[in-house]
């Protein structure tokens, strides 16, 4: 059947047709041959990576994989596992659990909890060190919820120019959901800080295969006690009302809203008080940032060694279009409704603008409803491409500190901190 | 219509069918590509027992194809230890320098074990294949 159907497809059986099928416009079709047993240019398999130029795409350019407990994302890499969420997902202000992007740091990641054994660990500088079971965090403590967006700090790094070695994100490195737990501070206070103390420090379940006391041992975050950004801080078991998942940090993981995900330690054992500031290679040489405006700087300026760096904290403002995303084209004329999400770890979004004359002119998008200041905020516009043609629509977002969306790319050598405008081609075409 | 334009007629109407689909001006359809490389297969449900272990299995491996020549072996068995080597293939084609500040970066910041012969072993394979003048498709 498969032969014949191929003998049938080539070109002078299509003559043939076209010859004696009266009344039926087979000329096209015979030209179209050679695509007409390929597969669709949808289906036309991505580059295997992308650059030296800027990553064109929304998403990093890596095949589908799937992995345990997660419907099939994109592969950055396997061994630690770090998986991107398709943009598709952001259709909805909540990210499914099993849609939520992964990154892990070391390679020896918890394939198994037993639950029997395992107990999160208060400890350092306290009154009273404490090791709570599960139960005991779902039973001693009041739950506390919190909407809020957990977003790698490399996300979208592979729009960086130059480009930059690390995770070659899309902007999928992001998700939003509401996470269920025991506020810290009622863990520390139940495990008494001496006065004097500086840090909480917090610790999963991964370990290295690098030496020990390297960062390739332990990863190992830390945050001063006196921070604010504490006080909204949870140790969340629920993730949109389910366990996490192991590969999110299955039974219990750090949530620090507005803040970037390097701090939201997984499968989250070991919260130390220290009595000095973290001084490993997780807070003091990986995930800093230049003390510049937006954290941006040059490779040249970097040469100097002079740039003062910082740990890099909050989430600067961002949005995103989400649909129509460009991989159909629209009939001139018709009535579109352009649908995105935006966040921003210094406060509220309060303002989402679109743009479709390249940034001379911006419309006020409609926004969702208000889920959370840390919360995705959906967004709305009603667009119509009036003639066939390529529109450029961009998005900006503002915050409720006045922060804007710049235009302008941030470059740095860990590539952190992208917030430029994004853009979305979108093609009409003919209506009739 | 005369009984030889019908047998003409139902031939080319058959013919049509199988060759993958209904052609008319205003449309194409039923077209098939005869490969499908974006399949991935689903997981089955796991079985589960009802202690407190909570058990995912063995994350999968995907290892990538890297590219054939001197150091490549070295590249496999040492940066291997710590990371798939997928982290060498995702990265964007990036310039030598670069490709050395990166493997100094894994023995210093990170402590890998590297001998110096091996190390620069592993950076020549790497500028010669993952530079921006060098990087192919595999």
């Amino acid at each position: 059947m498969e032969s014949i159907a191929r003998k049938l497809s080539r070109r002078s059986t299509l003559k043939f047709l076209g010859a004696a099928g009266g009344g039926l416009a087979l000329a096209s079709w015979a030209q179209g041959t050679r695509s007409f047993a390929e597969a669709s240019d949808g289906a036309k398999p991505l580059e295997s990576f992308a650059g030296p130029g800027a990553n064109p795409h929304w998403n990093s350019v890596g095949p589908y994989v799937t992995e345990p407990q997660k419907a099939p994302l994109i592969l950055l890499t396997d061994r630690p596992v770090q998986l991107e969420t398709p943009r598709h997902y952001f259709h909805t202000i909540f990210t499914p659990n099993e849609a939520f992007y992964v990154r892990w740091h070391l390679a020896e990641i918890p394939n198994s909890v037993d639950l029997a054994e395992w107990k999160l660990r208060v400890e350092g500088n306290v009154n009273k060190p404490m090791a709570f079971s599960l139960s005991d965090l779902m039973q001693k403590f009041k739950p506390a919820s919190v909407a809020a967006v957990n977003q790698c700090s490399g996300n979208s790094r592979s729009r960086l120019q130059p480009r930059v070695p690390g995770g070659q994100w899309g902007n999928g490195a992001m998700g939003n959901a509401i996470w269920t737990g025991v506020r810290l501070r009622e863990l520390l206070d139940a495990a008494g800080v001496k006065s004097g103390s500086a840090q909480v420090q917090v610790e999963g379940l991964d370990t290295g295969a690098g030496p020990k006391g390297m960062g390739s041992n332990r990863f190992l975050k830390s945050l001063d006690l006196t921070n604010a950004a504490l006080d909204g801080t949870i140790v969340a078991y629920l993730m949109n009302g389910e366990p996490l998942p192991l590969l999110n940090g299955f039974p219990a993981r750090l949530v620090v809203p507005g803040y970037f995900a390097t701090y939201w330690t997984k499968s989250l054992s070991w919260i130390r008080v220290l009595e000095t500031p973290d001084d490993n290679f997780w807070m003091k040489t990986a995930y800093r940032i230049p003390d510049t405006p937006r954290g941006t700087t040059t490779p040249e300026d970097m040469k100097t060694g002079k740039v003062k760096t910082i740990p890099i904290e909050r989430m600067p403002v961002r949005s995103f279009l989400i649909s129509p995303d460009g991989s159909s084209k629209i009939p001139a004329g018709l009535d579109v409704t352009l649908r995105g999400i935006a966040f921003s770890g210094y406060g509220k979004v309060n303002k989402v603008e679109i743009s479709d004359d390249g940034g001379s002119t911006w419309k006020a998008a409609e926004l969702g409803e208000d889920r959370g200041t840390y919360s995705f905020r959906g967004w709305q516009a009603a667009w119509t491409p009036k003639t066939p043609g390529r529109y450029s629509i961009a998005v900006r977002a503002t915050d409720e500190k006045g922060n804007v969306q710049p235009d302008e790319p941030v470059w740095n050598p860990g590539g952190y901190l992208w917030n430029k405008i994004e853009r979305q081609e979108l093609v009409a075409g003919k209506a009739n | 219509m005369s009984k030889r334009s019908k047998i003409i007629f139902t031939t080319v109407v058959i013919a049509m069918a199988l060759a993958g689909g209904l052609v008319f001006a205003q449309m194409r359809s039923g077209s098939y590509g005869s490969t499908n490389s974006t399949s991935i297969g689903q997981g089955a449900t796991p079985v589960f027992a009802l202690d407190a272990k909570y058990d995912v299995g063995p994350y999968p491996s995907f290892v990538p194809e890297l590219a054939e020549g001197d150091g490549r072996q070295e590249v496999q068995s040492f940066c291997f230890t710590c990371h798939s080597t997928r982290y060498i293939t995702m990265q964007p084609p990036l310039p030598g320098a670069i490709w050395e500040a990166e493997v100094n970066k894994m023995m210093k910041a990170y402590g890998a074990p590297i001998p110096e012969a091996t190390a620069k072993k592993i950076t020549a394979y790497l500028q010669e294949h993952y530079a921006p003048e060098n990087r192919k498709e595999y």
